[in-house]
């Protein structure tokens, strides 16, 4: 995230008053990327960092010394260009092929590891990045930079056979230890403040279609970060309601299926999903109860009630009828002994002493004996009773096993009554059981234990059979119950699942909506704050480039977003507002492009102080090449302009029109070696290099015998066009007609007769003027450049001094 | 004159840096020129004074070999081309040199 750009946003968020309102810090946390905004929603990440983040100063800017370049592209052997450091135009010419844009690329690649006009291209363009003369490849270059008082050199190396990719980069400072590239802090700016512009970028840049300008122009904007904070945004926006889009379509088939299932479970989950909140705390709670026993329903409780119940166990009721049996038999001897006859006597004595206690000493009520009941009767007959009791406990024991076996029968079917009586709600049939319960409770009026134990033994079997049988009903009945249950437990956790994640996606929707509508507002301000004065320099600088175009620009406006982002370029032909890019040349084009670029490049927040355009006059005509010289020279007044061209064209526009400016000369022999030298404008190139052949001792004398003559002879006829050229566009003649006037023109004698008479016809007459005017020694000196004969060694130095003369001389006409 | 020429594309000398192209180029001129007039000669031919251009089309017909007569004017047109300072054009590619230089080389050989 270029922090620059945070600042803005949280500025712009500040002052909306918007950091409070939920969704802020959203916006925060999508410009630091997708990951970033998915922490701000998880709420793991510390809201807004500090707002008032201190404002950057500006980068210390760098301008560019010295590019090295060896065993890379069109160079072979190292070879280094020289800049002066700091601001000024510099131009690079050479022929295509002579290695020049093998610098300005190795710049690029050097700073970047890529280079744009290799991107788009195959394989094999790439590939060929190695120089096949020369076994080592690597790249450096010097910048001086703001506050640093030694040069920070910038270097990239490939060991032997490396990859392209495989580069060891090293930033030096002197006295420092080495850094990688990052430490320079140039990363983000290499791509918001790009200093580097090719001819194909010139030429790709206009070429794509309105969104594709848009894209490259909010990318000169440095903007990207904004487009891919709505993008994030509009990601996890999308996401959600994707989420919620399935969530609810999920839940209308899920309750098309839960309608089927005849199930208290699928009712609760039916009637937890069917409003618009829906209530999945419940859908969970049923859920969760599944598998282990379910809570609450009360059908299934009475069927898993009815499913316990404990039939009689054959194996008790056949100990129970034994025991009462015996019990009987034990009974009955019991009742046959004396020790019956002593119970029987006892309970009478019992009363009878009862009977004394109560009325008092007299006649015995049974046998009529008079007195017979005294105090001394008493006392006899209660030791009599006690010694009877003894002898009756025998029968007690029989009379209370008895009872006790009598008991039994209850014991045998303990069956829950509640559960039975709600057993038909559930759908059982239970009359097979209620007929074998009349029949086992007719036990409770059997007096006779024997016949008891035969009741209990005959009427067991069948409630036995009719429990079993209802409880299995009931077990069938739970499975059943369970069975169409189980595939939808599956169904309603998977829905539940989307279901969660669309609830929670709900919630950040409320805050991703007013986040993104407000980012993409305040994404187009931004735009049109940054965009208002690059546009402003953009519509100034083609002005100047436009020259006679009938193409006018006028407002440059980037709108819209998303798919609907394009640029409106507001361009008006003769007048009349036309179409728009389609009407105009491919010129026009570079030069909208160029207009384009150097804003921003120029920008006071890039880093650089330097920037490299590589050809860009390669489809412009002369009066364009004019403006675009005067636009470099603008630039160059506060920044390092580095020119690359193929032809002559803008140095010789620069230097007609005066405007300071260094000029280098790229030349290749075979080998790729390449070779570098400031130039003088023509005229006084040719001179030179005649005067060094002329007294160079390291080549024959008949090579200054032969070329000097021939140099002189160009170096004149350079003369004779550079006076014509400024005469005639001085008198405002357009550049094509005097470009015409001058090829038409043909050799020496024709431009002489241009320079002299301004008249082509004329060249009779020039010899006999320069007799005249210039004297008789420059008149013959232009002769012999113009026969461009052989001359004798010795006379070659002197022919070279007469011919500078002469260009002087004809430079003197106005 | 050739091998001077040839020289100059080929050696690493910073007498001639930069300046060996047009050098290149004004030496295989005069050279090429000087082959014209030596073949006129060699066949009694008074063609030495006419123009180059008329020079050339007679090539045609008196060499032989049309297929280098006609590489012959194009290596000559280019290579007077390089000799004359043109608007905005640059000194001649090492590339191009040597194929003009090798035309040269092939007239030279037919002639003798």
């Amino acid at each position: 995230m270029d922090p620059g750009l945070r600042r803005i946003v949280l500025a712009r968020l500040e002052a909306d008053g918007s950091l409070g309102d939920g969704w802020g810090d959203l916006v925060l946390g999508a410009l630091e990327g997708h990951d970033g905004l998915e922490a701000q929603l998880a709420g793991s990440s510390a809201s807004p960092r500090p707002l008032a983040a201190p404002a950057s100063p500006a980068p210390a800017g760098a301008f560019l010394r010295s590019v090295a370049v060896e065993g890379f592209r069109g160079i072979g052997r190292a070879q280094t260009l020289e800049v002066a450091p700091g601001p000024g135009l510099t131009l690079v010419v050479g022929r295509n092929g002579s290695g020049k844009s093998s610098f300005a690329e190795g710049l690029e690649v050097l700073l970047t590891g890529d280079s744009l006009r290799w991107k788009e291209r195959a394989a094999v363009w790439r590939d060929g990045w190695r120089n096949l003369h020369h076994p080592a490849a690597s790249l450096s270059a010097t910048f001086l930079v703001e506050g640093e008082p030694q040069p920070c050199v910038v270097s990239r190396r490939w060991e032997g056979e490396a990859a392209f990719e495989v580069a060891e980069v090293a930033v030096a400072l002197p006295g420092r230890p080495k850094r990688d590239l990052d430490s320079l802090g140039w990363t983000a700016a290499l791509r918001t403040h790009r200093p580097f512009l090719s001819y194909n970028e010139l030429g790709s840049l206009l070429d794509e279609g309105p969104s594709k300008l848009y894209d490259a122009l909010s990318s000169i904007l440095g903007l990207e970060d904004l487009v891919e904070a709505q993008g994030a945004l509009q990601e996890a926006r999308r996401s959600r309601e994707k989420a919620l889009k399935d969530a609810t379509e999920g839940r209308g088939r899920l309750l098309e299926r839960l309608r089927e299932v005849d199930d208290e479970r699928a009712r609760r989950v039916m009637a937890a999903i069917e409003g618009k909140e829906w209530d999945l705390g419940a859908v969970e709670a049923v859920l969760g109860a599944a598998g282990s026993a379910p809570a609450g329903t009360a059908e299934a409780e009475v069927l898993r009630a009815i499913a316990s119940l404990e039939p009689p166990d054959p194996a008790r009721v056949a100990e129970a009828v034994a025991e009462m049996r015996e019990a009987a038999a034990a009974l009955t001897f019991a009742e046959s002994t004396p020790a019956a006859r002593s119970r029987d006597a006892a309970k009478l004595l019992e009363l009878a002493l009862a009977f004394h206690a109560a009325h008092g000493d007299g006649d015995c009520p049974v046998c009529g004996q008079e007195l017979a009941l005294d105090r001394a009767w008493d006392k006899r007959q209660r030791a009599v009773m006690a010694r009877l009791r003894e002898a009756a406990r025998e029968a007690e024991a029989a009379h209370e096993r008895a009872e006790a076996a009598r008991r039994r029968w209850e014991d045998l079917a303990i069956l829950k009554g509640e559960a039975l009586q709600r057993a038909s709600e559930v759908g059982l049939d239970l009359r097979e059981l209620v007929a074998a319960l009349e029949v086992w409770v007719r036990a409770q009026s059997i007096e006779d234990l024997g016949n008891l134990a035969d009741h209990v033994e005959s009427a067991s079997g069948p409630l036995r059979k009719a429990v079993l049988r209802l409880r299995e009903a009931a077990r069938a009945k739970l499975e059943r119950r369970e069975d169409a249950w189980r595939p939808v437990v599956a169904e309603v956790a998977g829905w539940l699942a989307g279901a969660r994640d669309a609830a929670q996606g709900a919630v950040h929707l409320k805050r991703l909506k007013p986040a993104e509508a407000w980012l993409k507002k305040a994404a187009a301000g931004i735009r049109d704050d940054r965009f208002g004065p690059i546009a402003e320099k953009a519509a100034g600088i083609w002005e100047r480039l436009r020259q006679q175009s009938h193409v006018e620009l006028g407002r440059i406006q980037l709108t819209g977003d998303g798919t609907r982002r394009r640029v409106v370029l507001d361009v008006t032909v003769d007048g009349v507002a036309g179409a728009a890019l389609g009407v105009m040349s491919q010129g026009e084009l570079h030069s909208l492009a160029l207009s384009l670029f150097v804003p921003r490049a120029t920008l006071p927040e890039s880093p650089f102080r330097f920037i490299v355009i590589d050809d860009p006059v390669q489809s412009m005509d002369p009066a364009r090449v004019d403006g675009l010289a005067r636009v470099l020279e603008s630039a160059s007044a506060d920044r390092q302009v580095v020119v690359f061209t193929h032809d002559d064209r803008l140095p010789e526009a620069v230097r007609r029109l005066d405007i300071a400016a260094e000029i280098l000369e790229v030349t290749r022999r075979e080998g790729s070696v390449v070779e570098l030298r400031r130039s003088l404008d023509p005229v006084g190139r040719y001179l030179e290099d005649a005067l060094a052949v002329a007294g160079t001792a390291g080549l024959p004398s008949s090579a200054a015998a032969h070329v000097v003559p021939g140099l002189c002879r160009l170096a004149l006829e350079a003369t004779c066009m550079e006076v014509v050229r400024r005469r005639r566009l001085t008198r405002g003649e357009a550049h094509a007609a005097v470009e015409r006037t001058l090829s038409e023109a043909g050799h020496l004698s024709g431009l002489a007769a241009l320079a002299l008479f301004d008249d082509v016809e004329r060249g009779g007459e020039v010899l006999e003027r320069l007799q005249r005017e210039a004297g008789a020694s420059l008149a013959d000196a232009f002769r012999r450049c113009d026969e461009s004969g052989e001359i004798p060694p010795e006379a070659a130095v002197d022919l070279v001094r007469l011919a500078s003369k002469l260009t002087a001389w004809l430079r003197g006409l106005s | 004159m050739l091998s001077l020429a040839r020289g100059m594309l080929g050696r690493v000398d910073p007498d001639t840096a930069g300046l060996w192209p047009r050098a290149s180029a004004l030496l295989a001129c005069r050279a090429l020129e000087t082959t014209m007039h030596r073949l006129w000669e060699r066949r009694t031919l008074d063609l030495q004074g006419r123009s180059m251009r008329v020079q050339l089309i007679c090539l045609r017909t008196y060499l032989g070999d049309a297929d280098l007569a006609a590489r012959a004017g194009h290596a000559w047109s280019a290579l007077s081309r390089a000799c004359h300072h043109h608007p905005y054009e640059l000194a001649p590619t090492a590339a191009e040199l040597r194929g003009w230089l090798s035309v040269v080389e092939e007239l030279i050989q037919k002639a003798d």
